[in-house]
């Protein structure tokens, strides 16, 4: 315990280097503004910003990008505040309060409101992340391959959950990843599938070029066809950006309970930040003793909805962080970045890498703080930056994608594979299968596959051993509940929409990676 | 006409992709120009130096190429830039080091055997023949390892059991025909059991599935397993000498199965056709390098066995593990 605690001090110690505090305020400032651009969401921010942190040590690229994404999922409620398109799917339900405030003159306020829930959000999710990691991480030292076989089927149950529009489009996308999945070396004979004479794909298709042409590339195709044009000119508002006591302490309940709503959500798997900022504001409302202001531009519907979005942050890391599997694009990104240092989720990360991830968990808690300061200070700014064109835009995106695949090997291949996840994307988004799908099936694939064929191996063939333990029907419960749930979801979500008035802006139409937010 | 648009989309994708396919994977120096003359008695680099390492960065290799690089200026004269290309089990960065200008700014890292299976199992474009051997680094020894609280306190139990119990016995290796595959696989046929080999595609996993008890008994190279070494039990090692650190632990050719070393080396080479005095001239700094007082210091904190071989010892070793690799088509039995 003591020793835990030691490691959790010089976390903080290690994470306030200079050359640390400088790059979590340029990832903050570089999040907020990727999540205010409205056609760029958190995943696609991430995902073109990793090759950047290669060359950093591997605390300091994982901080990066854990600003980035928290910085991101709050910038989003700028665009959403000042012209009614939320810059990512995660502040959709903010848009609603918080655009009627606008009207009435109010932006600072609502601004200050969203940033100061989104730090509350973000900061008490961190507790989550502190208790509950190390202890999954423990659990996972007893996994054998029997286990890992149920965890990646249970990972696919997500599938399900993320699909979110038609079951049977996500599960067409996840068999399509799953596919993609058995590209390169047999794990148990050592025969080359599917790989067409290039030693390049000897280890199987690269996650991070899939993803940054899945993400990102796709969305510079999709904005590329469309005409570009002006958007709305932010409001021009002249009220100060603060909050007085009276009003935090007016929406306090109301981070208290996003806060818990985002957590969860964020621990399981499949449910992104989407949908926690709608049950957020939802229940905000429930609880109000102003129902009356809701619709008419709510102070606390929009902390209720940034409480719970900022919360999901802290909560999403830690099954990828403990069980190496990501319940949405955002963190399968990060997993990415993880894997290019050369640290493996799991375990390890909690003893032998103890220090770099309590220094990563510190750092992750310091950004709330940058986060809080960047965001009051300079949301003037970022309120222009909403609107820069897609002319520069496009163009910009291609080139970080071109560029950023290239740098994980040096390897022009990558760059091959990155174009072709790009135009895969785009056709995917076209026949509306889903990215985020064919990524998870992408990195369970290999870990379902082992898992099975190491169990029948060990046994001798026989499928008993996938019933043999204790931890296995835990496991085959979390499917069951896993298949079960996104039936549950959907009326939830639907119930939340509906009940926030079903006006829920989309700038877009095409609504970019559902989960990514 | 939003159908025209589709196509020329897809068009504009296809003609994206045609470019980057031109643009090959061939990498050359940039100092390609200069280059030395073969009658150069002092032939030193006039810049930095780049080395090949074939697996990412914050792998083994890695590590123990960044210590050498950290003091390597002293005897070089120019720094040592350590690049990561990493991929297709090696070969990538290995066909690059190929296809390099053989002008002594250009070097890497080829580890044995990985690297002659490559060769053997068909991913390479190049031979042991297209690198020039300059020296050896880092050998690391292979061991039988089982759970410390299991049965076996003995290799002789091990077999006993393995005869007595066909296919019972179970190992974990770090990947189909991968070193400690070939290990195990090696003690096998040299004592005349059957086992059943499970790969973990790693050996970080490979122990763990030893630690966690889903297998009965493993191979690994001693630094391995070094930050657990309570957990697990060395029965035998594949030397002809046993080694200091484990010198209760009988060789394997002391019980009457193979008798010659096993594990993995780490050597440095050049491009073939690199000029004989440039690799005379590494050869001798690397030697130096290697008896350095600081880099040794680094080394021993680092877990490394640093093991000097020269240019002749080491195109010797590379061809005699290649001999071996193809010789496994015997004990694989295909």
């Amino acid at each position: 315990m003591l020793e835990t605690l030691a490691l959790m001090g010089h976390g903080f110690v290690n994470a306030m280097s200079l050359s640390n505090l400088l790059f979590m305020a340029g990832g903050t400032a570089i999040g907020i503004i990727i999540g205010c651009l409205p056609g760029l969401s958190a995943a696609m921010g991430v995902a073109l910003l990793l090759p950047m942190t290669f060359t950093m040590a591997p605390e300091t690229g994982l901080i990066v990008l854990g600003a980035i994404y928290c910085g991101a999922i709050f910038g989003g409620s700028i665009s959403a505040i000042l012209i009614h398109t939320p810059g990512t799917p995660a502040s959709a339900a903010t848009a609603i309060e918080g655009y009627q405030l606008t009207l009435q003159g109010k932006a600072g306020k609502a601004l200050a409101v969203a940033c100061f829930s989104s730090f509350c959000g973000g900061l008490l999710s961190c507790i989550s992340l502190y208790f509950f990691a190390p202890l999954l991480a423990q659990l996972a030292m007893k996994f054998g391959s029997p286990e890992y076989f149920w965890l990646s089927i249970f990972g696919l149950t997500i599938i399900a959950g993320v699909a979110s529009k038609s079951l049977l489009k996500g599960l067409i996308s996840g068999a399509l990843g799953l596919l993609l999945s058995t590209i390169g070396m047999d794990p148990m004979e050592g025969a080359q599938r599917f790989m067409f004479g290039q030693a390049s794909l000897y280890e199987g298709i690269n996650t991070t070029c899939a993803l940054i042409g899945l993400f990102s590339m796709s969305q510079v195709l999709i904005l590329a066809e469309k005409k570009i044009k002006q958007r709305a000119k932010a409001a021009k508002f002249s009220d100060k950006i603060t909050l007085s006591g009276k009003e935090i302490k007016r929406i306090t309940p109301t981070i208290l309970r996003s806060w818990v709503i985002g957590n969860l959500i964020g621990i399981l798997p499949g449910a992104g930040a989407s949908i926690a900022c709608f049950l957020g504001y939802n229940t905000s409302r429930q609880f109000s003793h102003h129902k009356e202001e809701f619709g008419k531009g709510s102070i606390e519907g929009v902390a209720g909805s940034e409480a719970a979005n900022n919360a999901v942050t802290g909560g999403s890391l830690i099954p990828m962080l403990t069980l190496g599997i990501p319940g949405e694009s955002v963190t399968a990104v990060l997993m990415g970045g993880l894997i290019i240092q050369g640290l493996q989720p799991g375990p390890e990360l909690f003893t032998r890498y103890a220090p770099m991830t309590y220094t990563f968990f510190a750092g992750f808690v310091l950004v709330q703080f940058f986060m809080l300061g960047i965001g009051l200070l300079g949301c003037r700014g970022f309120a222009q930056i909403s609107r820069l064109s897609d002319a520069i835009l496009i163009p910009s995106v291609a080139v970080l994608c071109v560029v950023g695949s290239f740098a994980i090997h040096k390897n022009f291949f990558d760059v091959v594979i990155m174009m072709i996840f790009g135009v895969l994307g785009y056709l995917v988004r076209k026949f509306d299968l889903n990215p985020a799908a064919i990524v998870l099936a992408l990195i369970l694939g290999p870990i379902g596959e082992n898992g099975l064929r190491r169990s029948l191996r060990l046994s001798g063939g026989s499928p008993a051993i996938l019933f043999s333990t204790p931890l296995c029907w835990v496991l085959i419960a979390l499917c069951v509940f896993g298949v079960c749930s996104p039936i549950f979801m959907n009326r939830m979500e639907k119930k939340a929409v509906e009940d926030a008035g079903g006006d829920i802006p989309n700038e877009t139409g095409d609504d970019p990676v559902r989960t990514s937010d | 006409m939003k159908m025209k648009r589709y196509l020329s989309l897809l068009l504009a994708g296809t003609l994206a992709l045609a470019l980057t396919a031109c643009g090959g994977s061939a990498k050359t120096d940039p100092g390609t120009s200069n280059q030395p003359s073969t009658s150069d008695e002092n032939w030193a680099p006039k810049e930095n130096v780049t080395m090949i390492v074939s697996y990412k960065a914050g792998s083994g290799t890695d590590n123990t190429a960044r210590v050498l690089a950290a003091y390597a200026e002293k005897y070089i004269g120019k720094p040592v830039i350590i690049e990561n290309l990493e991929g297709g089990s090696g070969s990538i960065g290995w066909t690059a080091l190929s296809q390099a200008a053989p002008d002594g700014y250009t070097l890497g890292f080829i580890n044995l055997p990985n690297f002659n299976a490559t060769i053997s199992e068909g991913l390479a474009t190049y031979t042991v023949d297209s690198f020039a051997p300059i020296c050896n680094h880092v050998t690391e020894t292979s061991v039988v390892l089982v759970k410390a609280d299991s049965q076996f306190n003995t290799l002789e139990d091990l077999v006993k059991f393995a005869k007595d119990n066909p296919g019972k016995l179970k190992a974990s290796t770090n990947g189909n025909r991968a070193s400690n595959h070939i290990g195990a696989q090696v003690l096998a046929t040299s004592a005349g059991f059957e086992y059943t080999d499970i790969p973990y595609g790693g050996t970080a996993d490979q122990l763990l599935a030893l630690r966690q008890g889903e297998v009965d008994f493993s191979v690994a190279k001693v630094a391995d397993f070094a930050s657990f070494t309570s957990e697990v039990k060395v029965l035998a090692v594949y030397n002809q000498e046993r080694l200091e650190g484990y010198p209760d632990v009988p060789t394997m050719g002391e019980l009457g199965y193979y008798d010659q070393w096993l594990g993995s080396s780490r050597c440095i080479v050049a491009p073939a056709g690199t000029p004989e005095n440039v690799i005379k001239f590494y050869e001798d700094a690397f030697q130096k390098l290697m008896e350095d007082a600081d880099y040794l210091k680094a080394a021993e904190a680092a877990g490394m066995e640093t093991d000097y071989k020269n240019s002749a010892d080491t195109a010797a070793l590379i061809k005699q593990q290649q001999d071996f690799t193809e010789s496994l088509a015997d004990v694989w039995g295909d």
